[in-house]
């Protein structure tokens, strides 16, 4: 097989495969960056919860409209929105950790969720309905990711210094009177739209697996944010092609592929990252002195 | 109704300073109440903050020390009395709290850490101008970590993190400057660096307020002392506040201090002006 | 599920005539099962079915409720050959004893093919048989005699009525297998291709002569490979097939997606494990093959 063959042959031959690695391309874009501040954060677990949390929205959408893909997908927008804005308050107004807040909502509305559902919805999975697959990125679906991840570049440039800080110093930001309560609450809005655009177009285990992944595999290659944020977003987009060409060559399932594939470079980056990779300090080798 | 506990009273109605012009004090407190959860912390505290001077705040455990501190810098709303910053604008005040909620291992480098001291200047979106990065290489200098700049935050020790934190405060640039318990768990040689920036302050005329438990380094470099047990057990020069008898004065008071006690009001008893220190003993 | 009005009105009466033994309770596990179980049954028996229509019974969840309904039946029919995965956990939990029928039984069974002109990858484990065996018409014909007899044994009373209610029901099958083959054969073999999003009509196929193709395996959990939905596109450009059928259970993306990439427009919905509600297309067994394989014809046809 030829390096074209193999590199790129399949992209050339199949308009799935193309929308498949421009969407994997437009949702990265606009999720490394969130899944880093998630993780620096802390709330690496939101993603996952949040597949959940939007139930009852979409539960209520589609009582209301039927098996409308957009009015289910609003509907879990605002149900996913409900959820992390009442954690992130209850987090500022209470003693309670950021954690705990948001376990406590996003199992109440999944509890709400699946009750809607059981006494009004019908026996279709709901979620398999919402939720989509790498391979079935249409043109809608790139368009609605291309603006998520325009709105998410934005809206981040704006509030990237307030973001660092609050994330850095809550109590100096606070002293400042420097109004870091919108800069995460603005931040916790870009979460959940990146992640309901995400699971729209590609399914929760991508959605969740781009933006997680290459963020936890970031911090062994960088210690500097804008390092970070390069680095995640290079690996987002390298599992993305690696993943679907093994998908395409190796015929196995795509979207497990393609986080399988970010997951190796985690394990990776684990063993032989230049930051606190373990095979460093096994080698018993100097960190760099400045 | 009894006593729910026992005033530090002063028979004499001794003054720890004399009279002072209302020019000269920076910060006024008048019959400061300051509750935490429903339950007095700060209680009836009258005096004032002499501007340009370095003041330590001491006493026991739980006295109120830094709610205190929250209060001047406006975090906290008084309960109770009244909170006079005799015209400082919140951007003259600095405040270094505890050190609770700092992620410490975040990628920041230690110039990007003191640059945020510039946060009133630049705000979210302003420019960091190259004589702000300068300025911020001179504070590094000052606080002992010349050539630092580049280094992660989560690479520096204990000492070197708080160096920073003092840094940053340098940048702000501010009159007043609130420290709670800037030395705890330091080695000796960074506390003694920062209390030279600490002197290095009042020599510039700024004021210095902070919560302390080592004595020693009150009596060296803080002229000024409070006694703190919820009331104000004394205020004034340090060689005469920080004395073995107030000293157990206000421990007794902290043992002796029952915290389920109702909030008291003491409307019927209007504190007499610029004698801080008397305290009646009085019906609940 | 969703009950005729006829139906719920019988069952109040029941409700408040006292003697429970007038209709027989039968609990069928899915739509098209419950309408067989009627038709043999009919006004001799009270059905109630676990997955209702538009249902998928491969990801079925059974509630409490379900266990309610199933601890009050004399009689339970299930498809058999691995396809309600959940049922023995439900029957444990409801403490079922009644008498059981699998409709599959004594019908040869198929595996999912890997000849058959299916030359891609289904994602699943080869020696799993193919429980669809309800898309044969003939097959049908051995379900309906199962649970004939078992109505027969549970209900001997009325054993003669359900014995005759199933003939005329077989020769409604014969007729409805007569008219398939009939429909099937205006369309040359060479054109007989369709994609499909699973792999459920693979007796029918095997029955009629079509070959369907699907990018996905049995089950509507799995997930697609790229290399297999490529390659149904290239097969698909290259031998002209232009059937694309989205199935009611599944999600129509893939599918859409195919069909844009080889020109062909979708060619409706089909009808694959569950009946339609009853005001739609495929509101009883019979009315649902005849709605498939006329839908089947027209996608053909334009092959």
């Amino acid at each position: 097989m030829t390096p074209y063959e193999l590199l790129w042959q399949p992209f050339a031959d199949f308009a799935f495969m193309r929308h498949a690695l421009v969407g994997c391309l437009a949702l990265a874009l606009g999720c490394a960056p969130i899944g880093l501040f998630l993780v620096l954060r802390r709330m690496s677990l939101v993603g996952d919860a949040m597949s959940h949390a939007i139930l009852p929205g979409a539960a209520i959408a589609f009582i209301v409209y039927g098996l409308s893909l957009t009015a289910m997908s609003i509907g879990g927008l605002i149900a996913g929105l409900v959820v992390v804005l009442a954690a992130g308050l209850v987090t500022r107004a209470t003693r309670l950790k950021e954690d705990a807040s948001f376990a406590a909502f996003y199992l109440v509305s999944l509890a709400s969720g699946v009750l809607l559902v059981s006494k009004w919805g019908s026996n279709v999975d709901l979620m398999h309905i919402l939720f989509g697959t790498v391979l079935a990125v249409d043109d809608t679906a790139l368009a609605f990711l291309a603006m998520v991840a325009s709105a998410t570049l934005l809206v981040l440039a704006g509030i990237y210094r307030a973001l660092v800080v609050e994330s850095f110093d809550p109590e100096f930001l606070q002293s400042m009177g420097g109004r870091g309560a919108w800069a995460h609450f603005a931040f916790l809005i870009l979460v959940v739209l990146n992640l309901v655009a995400g699971f729209q177009a590609l399914g929760t285990l991508m959605a969740v697996g781009l933006m997680m992944l290459p963020a936890a595999s970031a911090r062994l290659w960088a210690k500097e944010l804008p390092a970070l944020l390069g680095i995640a977003l290079l690996i987002a987009l390298l599992a993305a092609y690696v993943g679907l060409l093994l998908s395409y060559h190796a015929d196995l399932p795509s979207g497990p592929c393609i986080i399988l594939t970010a997951g190796i470079a985690y394990f990776i980056s684990l063993a032989a990252g230049t930051r606190g990779g373990m095979l460093r300090s096994w080698l018993g080798r100097a960190h760099l002195e400045a | 109704m009894s006593h729910a506990h026992h005033h530090a009273h002063d028979q004499h109605g001794h003054h720890g300073h004399s009279h002072v012009p209302a020019t000269d004090a920076a910060i006024r407190l008048d019959n400061l109440t300051l509750t935490y959860h429903r339950h007095p912390v700060v209680h009836h505290v009258s005096g004032h903050f002499l501007a340009g001077e370095a003041t330590a705040i001491v006493g026991p455990n739980g006295a109120g020390k830094s709610t205190l501190l929250k209060a001047l810098v406006g975090l906290l709303k008084p309960n109770h009395g009244q909170l006079d910053l005799g015209g400082l604008k919140p951007r003259d005040i600095a405040y270094l709290p505890q050190q609770a909620a700092i992620t410490r291992d975040f990628p920041l480098s230690v110039q990007d850490a003191v640059l945020l001291g510039a946060w009133r200047g630049a705000g979210w979106f302003g420019r960091i101008s190259r004589g702000l990065r300068q300025q911020a290489q001179d504070a590094l200098a000052r606080v002992g970590l010349a050539g630092l700049g580049e280094r992660p935050l989560d690479e520096l020790s204990a000492g070197q993190f708080q160096r920073v934190l003092f840094a940053r405060l340098l940048l702000q640039d501010a009159r007043v400057i609130l420290l709670d318990e800037p030395f705890t768990a330091l080695d000796a040689k960074t506390t003694a660096d920062l209390l030279a920036v600490v002197a290095g302050w009042r020599a510039e005329g700024r004021t210095v307020i902070a919560v302390l438990h080592d004595y020693e380094q009150v009596r060296s470099h803080f002229p000024q002392t409070l006694l703190l047990a919820k009331e104000c057990i004394a205020w004034g020069p340090t060689t005469e506040v920080l004395t073995p008898a107030r000293l157990a004065r206000a421990n007794g008071v902290a043992v002796s201090w029952d915290d389920d006690a109702p909030v008291c009001h003491r409307d019927s008893l209007p504190p007499p002006a610029d004698t801080p220190h008397d305290h009646a003993l009085h019906d609940h | 599920m969703k009950l005729p009005l006829w139906l719920t009105g019988s069952l109040a009466c029941l409700a408040l005539a006292a003697p429970a033994a007038d209709k027989l309770p039968v609990v069928a596990s899915f739509s098209i099962l419950g309408d067989l179980v009627s038709q043999v049954g009919g006004d001799k028996v009270e059905v109630r079915t676990l997955v209702g229509p538009d249902g998928d019974a491969h990801v079925y969840q059974p509630s409490p409720r379900d266990g309610k309904t199933l601890a009050g039946a004399r009689l339970l029919v299930t498809n058999g050959l691995g396809f309600e995965g959940w049922m023995e956990r439900l029957i444990t939990a409801s403490r079922y004893r009644g008498a059981r029928v699998v409709a599959s039984d004594k019908i040869q069974a198929e595996q999912m093919a890997e000849d058959e002109g299916h030359e891609h990858g289904h994602g699943h484990d080869h020696g799993k048989l193919d429980p669809h065996a309800w898309q044969d018409p003939a097959r049908v014909q051995q379900y309906v005699a199962n649970i004939a007899d078992g109505l027969a044994a549970a209900d001997p009373a009325n054993a003669t009525y359900y014995r005759q209610r199933a003939v005329q029901y077989r020769q409604t099958l014969q007729q409805l297998d007569s008219w398939a083959q009939q429909q099937f054969a205006s369309v040359p073999s060479a054109k007989r291709r369709v994609i499909t999003s699973h792999d459920a009509f693979g007796y029918l196929g095997r029955h009629f002569g079509i070959t369907f193709l699907a990018p996905q395996g049995m089950n509507t959990e799995a997930e697609a490979s790229a290399k297999a939905v490529g390659q149904l596109i290239q097969q698909a450009k290259r031998e002209g097939i232009r059937a694309i059928f989205v199935e009611n259970i599944s999600n129509p993306r893939l599918l859409e997606q195919i069909s844009r990439e080889t020109g062909a427009k979708p060619g409706g919905r089909l009808y694959s494990d569950a009946l339609s509600r009853p005001d739609g297309p495929a509101a009883s067994y019979e009315a649902m093959m005849r709605y498939n394989i006329a839908t089947l014809v027209a996608g053909m046809k334009q092959n």
